[in-house]
């Protein structure tokens, strides 16, 4: 997706809430602003953990559910408000980056745990260590609060706004977004990216040429971390709270889901394929009964991933290449028959 | 006579089993500094086994191996890198996914210290300047920003040797760079090899005679795993054993 499109997309996004506002009646368009686009985005940024590992590396880890909720967790557990308090007291100015430096160490840890697995194996790694943390989280009582988890993790107040407010949420959500895209974009054009995506095409290469692969691996999903913590942090604050469901099988598969569905050839997937999800969430269950939820989306998964394996963000490039013969940004081929 | 300078290259005794198999046997070897060193001899003799072992792809089973007299057995392969050894691969290693540039701004990277960066490269970068002038040496300034995956096989060829050329090698092997290559291609990629300057040390794995003759000062064939003939060029078309490779038993 160029620069050009990533923007427009961005304008949409901020002028979002009050196009919403001219078409719908005022509670609707709320709803749309908080619980479509808002909680599209914030999942999204998980997802971007995802596709950012998976376009540049290569990767592909069922862990990053998991990493957000570790930053949920940790938030959840020392903040002040929260309910029960666990260790409770901290304002959320010092709990968020305690959350997010929690995912971030978690990130290396999955990272040097799964460092020499690839393919099917990596996604096995992680979805082992996946479900060994939700069911820790669920059996244990003291620090997690076992199966009911915590509760009442509202967020901060901003500008005497409390942060629960819907404009408020979705203009956070937002920045987060544009910022961790926009970072995503930054890092994979600079030497610590370019060897990311030698690692992605030619692991045996990269050594050869001198530079530590392990280390490049580990740092990737420590950044990846990161990214998921911030989802998990904005996920959990729009949850108001964390349960282990939360982290359980069924979130880690629709984060994949989610990432598919948008593209696992672009970061931008990852919030074209959360829109997706969470419109068809939304209304799946009012059109159907709830539990042919899960049948609707899984059809809508196979048919993308049959029509189109790089998702609609690669369908979109597809069907944009058709029209212009060459990529954007780049310079068109010399025609050599100019002169006839 | 003015002192010998060490060899560029000086294997002694090297030899590599594969099981049972024994692919390089006791070759002893020498190549002086600037020599150009075609290695012939047919398929499986050998050859990209004995690259291997001089680039530290894989370790050998016996013998030694010396750079300018410093003995690399066991440095691992970046290290040689970095020491002055570059290399091309006879099924190209390249990223596929990333522009012809970044091929050879990571090559360039690959042996600078500070590898691990989150710094974006600015305009006078001078590793990027590196990377842009190796396009231009090796003809390929014209689709540097293209994607890998979109050049044609002689360019392929071409990058290779750019990113061979990216450390600053002393010594440069290159694994049969016209495999595959058109007959159309073939001159420019022996003008390419004809140009390369007289300090470097040039060390080519070719089938191709027609190639490997012309850009060599001396040539060694081998056979089973060993050196079988070493002779000047215009010495090898009338040699009766690399006959007998050629014609006879070999093929
Ligand atoms: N990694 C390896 N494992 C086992 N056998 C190998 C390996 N590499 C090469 N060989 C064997 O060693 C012999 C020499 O191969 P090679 O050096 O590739 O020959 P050449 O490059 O002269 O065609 C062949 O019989 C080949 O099958
Ligand atoms: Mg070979």
């Amino acid at each position: 997706m160029s620069a050009r499109l990533s923007l427009l997309a961005l304008a949409l996004l901020v002028l979002a809430p009050a196009l919403l506002g001219l078409v719908l009646p005022p509670n609707q368009a709320q709803f749309w602003t908080a619980n479509i686009l808002g909680r599209a985005l914030v999942y999204g940024i998980v997802a971007l953990s995802l596709t950012f590992l998976a376009t540049y590396g290569g990767f592909v880890s069922l862990a990053q559910m998991t990493l957000a909720g570790i930053a949920g967790y940790a938030l959840a557990i020392l903040v002040e408000g929260a309910v029960p308090g666990i260790v409770g007291g901290l304002p959320y100015a010092a709990a968020v980056p305690a959350a997010l430096l929690a995912a971030t160490l978690a990130g290396l840890l999955v990272g040097a745990i799964a460092v020499r697995t690839r393919d099917i194996y990596l996604l096995m790694i992680t979805l082992a260590l996946a479900m060994g943390v939700a069911r820790f989280a669920e059996s244990n009582i003291d620090w997690f609060n076992g199966y009911e988890g915590i509760r009442n993790v509202v967020g901060p107040v901003l500008f005497g706004v409390p942060f629960r407010d819907p404009h408020l949420f979705y203009y956070v959500a937002l920045a987060a977004a544009a910022a961790l895209y926009a970072g995503v974009l930054y890092l994979v054009r600079t030497p610590f990216g370019l060897v990311l995506q030698g690692i992605r095409d030619n692991p045996r290469r990269v050594a050869a040429l001198g530079y530590d692969v392990s280390l490049h691996r580990i740092a990737a999903f420590g950044v990846a971390g990161f990214i998921a913590g911030c989802g998990g942090v904005l996920t959990t604050i729009y949850n108001i709270g964390i349960s282990p469901g939360s982290i359980g099988l069924g979130a880690s598969v629709n984060i994949l889901i989610i990432s598919v569905i948008g593209g696992l050839g672009h970061p931008a997937g990852a919030f074209v394929g959360s829109l997706i999800f969470a419109v068809f969430d939304t209304f799946a269950a009012s059109l159907y009964d709830r539990d042919r939820f899960n049948t609707l989306i899984g059809l809508v998964f196979l048919g993308i991933v049959l029509a189109s394996p790089d998702g609609i963000v690669g369908l979109a490039r597809r069907l944009g290449g058709l029209r212009r013969p060459s990529r954007a940004g780049e310079q068109p081929a010399p025609r050599p028959a100019e002169t006839g | 006579m003015p002192p010998d300078p060490a060899p560029a290259l000086h294997l002694t005794g090297i030899g590599r089993r594969f099981g049972a198999l024994h692919a390089v046997r006791d070759v002893t070897l020498t190549v002086a500094a600037g020599e150009r060193r075609a290695v012939l001899g047919p398929n499986g003799a050998g050859k990209t086994t004995l690259f291997n072992l001089v680039c530290g792809d894989i370790p050998p089973t016996e013998g030694r191996i010396a750079f300018f007299g410093a003995d690399i057995t066991h440095l691992p392969p970046h290290r040689r890198t970095r020491l002055g050894i570059g290399r091309t691969y006879q099924t190209s290693l390249l990223f596929n996914g990333l522009s012809v540039l970044d091929n050879l701004y990571l090559a360039v990277r690959g042996g600078r210290p500070g590898r691990f960066s989150v710094r974006r490269p600015g305009r006078g970068d001078p590793d990027l300047a590196r990377a842009r002038a190796l396009a231009e040496r090796m003809r390929l300034a014209h689709v540097a920003e293209r994607p890998v995956a979109d050049l044609s096989h002689g360019q392929r060829r071409q990058l290779e040797v750019g990113m061979a050329l990216a450390c600053d090698p002393k010594v440069l092997m290159l694994d049969e760079p016209a495999a595959g290559l058109s007959p159309g291609d073939r001159p420019e990629l022996l003008a390419l090899l004809k140009g390369l300057p007289r300090s470097l040390t040039l060390v080519l794995v070719e089938h191709d005679m027609d190639v490997a003759l012309p850009a060599s000062d001396v040539v060694t064939v081998m056979k089973d795993g060993a050196i079988a003939v070493e002779a000047p060029p215009d010495r090898i078309g009338s040699d009766p054993v690399v006959q007998a490779i050629y014609l006879g038993g070999g093929h």
